[in-house]
């Protein structure tokens, strides 16, 4: 008979890491996302190819080469980093990319009569932008974040093919040790499915939560 | 006799090959009252657009209280104005939109106390009272901590007036600020210009379909026509007794359509 709550500790193990993972990529790709998106709209050439450049090339590349290069070949020029900081590096820019296109869209949705409010009362490009533009542009972003998020989040089974000992990897390790294939990829199959309910709950209601008293605005 | 507070220079502008405004020249002098009529597309909204820098002029110069607004004097030459030389030039001017453009993720009193915060870096305390003080005057302290979305278009509109007036400007740009209302709510729009026509000193500026409210609120009446100023002069001469035919066509047209003069 085999152990399996001994198996389930281990698997509950790895989906800490992959939470962990998650919630750490999402931070990194939520700034690459608003540097790269806000980059885009920039009146300066340096910036807008700068942030087009690393949309591109991410949005272009495999988050499997992503992911090796991070954690291979990063060392040959003296970065060496831990499997976590790659996988969180790797997963990061690479639904960073995504997420920008994001942020430039939802503050290009914003109509040309809120920009000129805020000519007429004299506010500054940046005061304009962080007052009146993007509180409402974020309305429209969130329910896009939260598909990057859920894209980032099963992404992170990658990291397995670096040994780092996510819920991806621990099932493995269960299956190569019980010889059972059914129960531990049914478990992280389940876990991965809950874990992405979360997030679009906590999406659907932080969404809720910012457009009260906006009825017939937007959204 | 004191010096006009804007003097505007054989300005032009075109939107790709339409030519809006056509070498026009005109001055306003401190404290008058201006109502800007014409057909749509003859200019009118433009010339507002221009003196709040939405829309840059192609050629010519305008002067804002004896200050160049779209170039700068530096060692003797007129450069083009850059940012900062355009913000300062704005504290003088505010607007107000056919659309309100109110913020509407923010109550009405934020959105009258927004930009003295910002730009003036008044204290929000001082901000808020200056803000309901101004929302009582356009009948809308009642209504300080509701959202946009909750109000009717001629509340809208009042609040809109209370956030322009938040910056003291000594001209006002009123852009159509009645015609996207129901009948119904445009006398208390006008009721609130009204005050502000009598009771401050501030020059103003009103593009309108208004004609009634025009002859009794402005001091002069510009009519244009395809970028140029057909004709002007005092309200009466011209809604009684226009001069030029294209005044007269334009005006039996709007009577028609039911407007009162």
């Amino acid at each position: 008979m085999t152990q399996w709550s001994g198996y389930l500790g281990l698997i509950l193990q790895g989906a800490l890491i992959t939470i962990e993972l998650t919630l750490m990529g999402s931070v990194l790709a939520l700034i690459m996302a608003f540097l790269a998106g806000l980059g885009r709209l920039s009146r300066f050439f340096v910036f807008r190819a700068l942030a087009t450049a690393y949309i591109e090339f991410f949005r272009g590349t495999s988050i499997f080469v992503q992911l090796f290069w991070a954690y291979f070949v990063l060392p040959f020029i003296g970065i060496s980093l831990t499997p976590l900081q790659a996988g969180v590096l790797a997963l990061g820019l690479n639904v960073g990319a995504y997420a920008a296109e994001v942020v430039r869209g939802a503050i290009q949705s914003i109509g040309r009569e809120q920009y000129e409010a805020c000519t007429a009362l004299n506010l500054g490009r940046w005061q304009g932008m962080r007052h009146v533009i993007l509180p409402q542009a974020l309305l429209v972003m969130l329910p896009t974040f939260g598909n990057n998020a859920i894209e980032l989040l099963k992404a992170t089974a990658v990291v397995s093919l670096i040994s780092l000992t996510d819920l991806t990897f621990q099932a493995q390790v269960v299956r190569s040790q019980t010889g059972n294939t059914l129960v531990p990829f049914t478990t992280i199959l389940i876990i991965y499915f809950v874990l992405a309910l979360v997030i679009s709950w906590g999406v659907r209601s932080l969404e809720r939560r910012m457009a009260r008293g906006l009825d017939g605005v937007r959204v | 006799m004191s010096a006009p507070i804007i003097k505007i220079d054989a300005i032009s502008k075109s939107f790709g090959t339409f030519k809006v405004l056509d070498g026009l020249s005109m001055q306003v002098m401190p404290r008058e009252k201006l109502a800007l009529i014409g057909p749509s597309g003859s200019g009118k909204t433009t010339i507002l657009r221009i003196l709040m820098t939405l829309e840059r002029i192609d050629s010519g110069h305008i002067q804002i209280d004896g200050e160049q607004l779209y170039h700068m004097e530096r060692n003797g030459q007129l450069l083009a104005a850059d940012e900062r030389h355009l913000a300062k030039m704005r504290q003088k001017i505010g607007m107000v939109f056919q659309l309100f453009n109110l913020f509407p993720h923010k109550s009405v009193i934020d959105n009258v106390t927004l930009a003295p915060i910002l730009t003036k870096g008044m204290p929000r305390a001082a901000a808020e009272k200056g803000a309901m003080e101004l929302l009582d005057m356009v009948g809308m302290a009642d209504k300080a901590k509701s959202m946009p979305a909750q109000l009717s278009g001629g509340q809208k509109q009042r609040v809109a007036i209370a956030r322009a007036l938040a910056l003291q400007p000594r001209i006002m740009l009123f852009d159509e600020v009645t015609s996207a209302l129901d009948p119904e709510l445009v006398e208390e729009v006008l009721n609130v210009l009204w005050r502000l026509c009598s009771e401050t000193d501030m020059t103003m500026l009103l593009v309108t379909h208004e004609m009634g409210f025009a002859h009794d609120f402005a001091d002069r009446v510009l009519f244009f026509d395809r970028g140029k100023i057909v004709e002007e002069g005092k309200p009466d001469e011209i809604f009684r007794n226009p001069k030029q035919e294209r005044t007269q066509g334009f005006l039996k047209k709007i009577i028609a359509a039911g407007h009162r003069v």
